[in-house]
């Protein structure tokens, strides 16, 4: 608060107090480890970032160790050449054996054409741009320009993700583990099914309860939320009223008859299962 | 009684303890009759009467020296785990909560700690005084609370110099604290024991002239006095006739009990502790116990001076006349005669089965067995309360007492509550703080106050 109040002696200090209080009786951040896991996306790799010593040096030693460790295969030590042509690789010749014969050129400090890269598919950066626009190109809200990108193409192109990192000026490497850290962003196109169930009282009184507890361990999520690899969606629906025999359980808005609680936990498992990435859980 | 024909060596632990003991209840039952029949003990027995009855005020002094000492124990045991706690929730941590229930035994563990660490003394350090350091600043702060009425009656000694009596002995932490800077052999605790003198004395200042305009309200400098005359509702507090010596007081007492934002004697982060750099072990654990025990004086004493002491903020009596209640709490277990076996053989056990049943009914995976258990805690802790309630309106002590005990923990947060907060103030703005306004305002609160009685007295004429 601005003005008159602010002038007076102490208002500063009261402020700090309120707000101090106001933590006090905030919920705690806590995760009490070894009982409690907290929950991570299966795909999350962490932050990429290469660190530099107080010299400013790379502390790199370019051994390429995390290059072949990386099960995602994202870490590329090369970059393209000049007139963005060729994608190169700079390291030692010997991490390639597939690629010995390169190595008199490499070693010679030229580029080396990389004949099984593949450009980056393009796309339309109108909607990307009208976003960053909107989110004033501010780093800090990242989590929401890639929601938002996510909405508009559906999911998040490598073509965004770098027209991102130039407009924003963020690391490439820090968006992408920004993105692999939540569980609801997604890096191929995918459609999420949905799964829907009444909780009313009728259809809890035909079993809904179980039905729900079962799609929740098997989604790992619960009413309302994603599974963790973006799959599935669990949401509630109304049946109306007209549940007769069995709780209403809907995919894609769909009525499914005949759902049971073991019947359920197989279709949200083959859902599952039915897109599976290399890299999600 | 095979463990009287067996060889020493081949006894048990057991019976190696039993033996001796037994010896000594025998030894010990032969000297008794003896002394018995000789009249030996009998007239010890009347001499030691007689010399209780003749030194009875030095006993009573003792006592209560011995059970204060006792007592800010547990107090600074709490107030620890209260910080620790408290900071931690303010820092959106849990803070400890494993050693103990809800980490309360945490404080117990890290006394255990200190206590098994090596006591190490500085080569050319001066021995004596480095030793009594640590000491000198512990009872200044224990000797403070000699005077402090917890409770109507409940006060270790009722000076009628009680306030000039604190202040006198809470000035002699300064002399601990100079002693332990200057006989650590080390320049730096020197210039931190210097930096924490002058601190100390800096504040004692506004800390004597803010209660100056109690005592002139209150005609006396009795501390149970100065509680009595605060009684009724919750604006006979001295704190509404006297809000800027309030606060005079309240920010004096924060530095003078080294807490944050003043905290700049020990400045854990900055100066490591100053004066206290070269102390390790229970000597080390001293001075930070005497803080702690420091925060809860510097509480009650606030609590005393300006918050009605052991006073309830209301006054029930003539609530309960317009309710047209009276609580008479009075019990006569004796008037139920055989009854009262009967209650306590059958009553308890039958209670604990009425508890259980419904929590067995609604606890559908519970065993009966652990349902009792459960009903057991439930009925000790229905009845501990029940007992409490009972303590509270038969006796006037434990009302006071949880009065007193709410408001200085109350204010004790505050302080808490302040470190979480407030980041340190600079030394020059310290000293500026007490020498520029803090001692100014507390000479114009004296006489302000000194013209309104003296306006109120003409008034009166």
């Amino acid at each position: 608060m601005s003005g008159p109040l602010a002038k007076l002696p102490g208002w500063g200090i009261a402020k700090g107090m309120l707000f101090t209080l106001y933590r006090f009786f905030s919920p705690k951040v806590t995760v009490q480890y070894p009982e409690v896991v907290q929950e991570i996306s299966p795909k999350h790799r962490g932050r990429l970032i290469l660190l530099y010593d107080e010299a400013g040096n790379l502390k790199c030693e370019t051994c390429f160790q995390c290059a072949m460790a990386c099960p995602i295969e994202i870490i590329d030590m090369g970059g393209v050449d000049t007139k963005n042509r060729y994608h190169v690789h700079w390291g030692p010749a010997e991490q390639y054996a597939e690629r010995r014969e390169e190595s008199p050129l490499r070693r010679s400090g030229r580029p080396v054409p990389d004949r099984s890269f593949q450009a980056w598919r393009s796309i339309d950066l109108g909607p990307l741009d009208r976003i960053l626009v909107e989110e004033d190109y501010d780093p800090r809200r990242m989590l929401r320009i890639l929601e938002r990108t996510q909405q508009a193409y559906d999911h998040l192109p490598v073509a965004a993700l770098q027209h991102i990192s130039h407009a924003t000026g963020a690391w490439y490497s820090e968006i992408y583990g920004v993105a692999t850290s939540y569980p609801h962003l997604r890096f191929e196109p995918g459609r999420v099914a949905e799964i829907g169930i009444c909780r009313c009282p009728t259809c809890v009184m035909l079993g809904a309860g179980r039905v729900r507890q079962a799609l929740e361990e098997a989604l790992a999520t619960e009413v309302g939320g994603v599974s963790p690899d973006g799959a599935v969606r669990l949401t509630g629906v109304e049946c109306g009223g007209e549940s007769q025999n069995e709780p209403l359980v809907a995919l894609d808005g769909q009525t499914q008859p005949g759902m049971t609680a073991d019947r359920a936990r197989e279709l949200a498992t083959s859902l599952r299962a039915g897109t599976a990435r290399p890299g999600a859980a | 009684m095979s463990v009287l024909s067996r060889p020493w060596n081949r006894l048990t632990v057991g019976g190696k303890i039993l033996l001796p003991l037994l010896a000594l209840v025998v030894l010990l039952t032969v000297l008794l009759m003896v002394g018995w029949l000789t009249g030996l003990i009998p007239a010890l027995i009347g001499l030691g009467a007689t010399v209780i009855t003749d030194n009875i005020d030095i006993l009573r002094f003792v006592a209560a020296v011995t059970a204060i000492l006792l007592f800010t124990v547990p107090t600074a045991f709490v107030i620890i785990f209260m910080e620790m706690k408290f900071i931690a929730f303010i820092n959106l941590r849990v803070g400890p909560n494993r050693t103990g229930p809800w980490g309360t035994l945490s404080s117990v563990f890290h006394g255990f700690k200190v206590l098994a660490k090596e006591d190490f003394t500085p080569t050319g350090a001066d021995t004596p005084v480095f030793t009594l350091a640590p000491v000198v600043t512990y009872l200044a702060a224990v000797l403070g609370l000699l005077v402090i009425p917890f409770a109507p009656g409940l006060v270790g000694l009722d000076m009628n110099i009680g306030l000039l009596y604190f202040f006198a002995v809470s000035g002699l932490s300064v002399v601990g604290l100079m002693m332990g800077g200057w006989s650590s052999y080390n320049k730096y605790s020197l210039i931190g024991g210097l930096r924490a003198a002058a601190q100390a004395i800096s504040y004692e200042l506004p800390l004597l002239l803010a209660p100056v305009g109690v005592v002139m309200l209150a005609g006396t400098l009795s501390l149970n006095q100065i509680v009595i005359n605060q009684a009724g509702w919750f604006w006979d507090w001295y704190v509404f006739q006297q809000p800027l010596a309030f606060l005079v007081f309240f920010i004096a007492a924060t530095a003078e009990g080294n807490r944050t934002p003043f905290d700049l004697t020990e400045a854990d982060s900055e100066i490591v502790a100053g004066f206290a750099t070269e102390y390790s072990g229970m000597r080390f654990g001293f001075f930070f116990f005497a803080e702690y025990v420091n925060v809860f004086i510097l509480s009650a004493l606030t609590v005393i001076l300006f918050l009605g002491g052991w006073n309830a903020p209301i006054d029930p009596a003539p609530i309960l006349q317009f309710l047209n209640v009276t609580i008479n709490p009075a019990l006569d277990p004796g008037s139920l005669g055989m009854g009262l076996l009967f209650v306590l053989g059958l009553g308890v056990p039958l209670l604990i089965l009425l508890l259980a049943l419904p929590v067995w009914m609604l606890k559908s995976d519970w065993s009966f067995p652990k349902s009792l258990v459960v009903a057991f805690i439930l009925f000790n802790v229905i009845g501990a309360g029940l007992a409490g309630v009972w303590l509270f309106l038969s006796f006037e002590v434990v009302v006071g007492l949880v009065w007193f005990t709410i408001k200085t923990f109350t204010l004790a947060f505050v302080f808490v509550w302040m470190r979480g907060t407030l980041p340190r103030v600079r030394i020059d703005q310290l000293m500026g703080w007490a020498w520029k306004w803090l001692v100014e305002i507390a000479l114009l609160n004296i006489f302000l106050t000194a013209g309104a009685i003296l306006l109120l007295q003409e008034l009166a004429r």
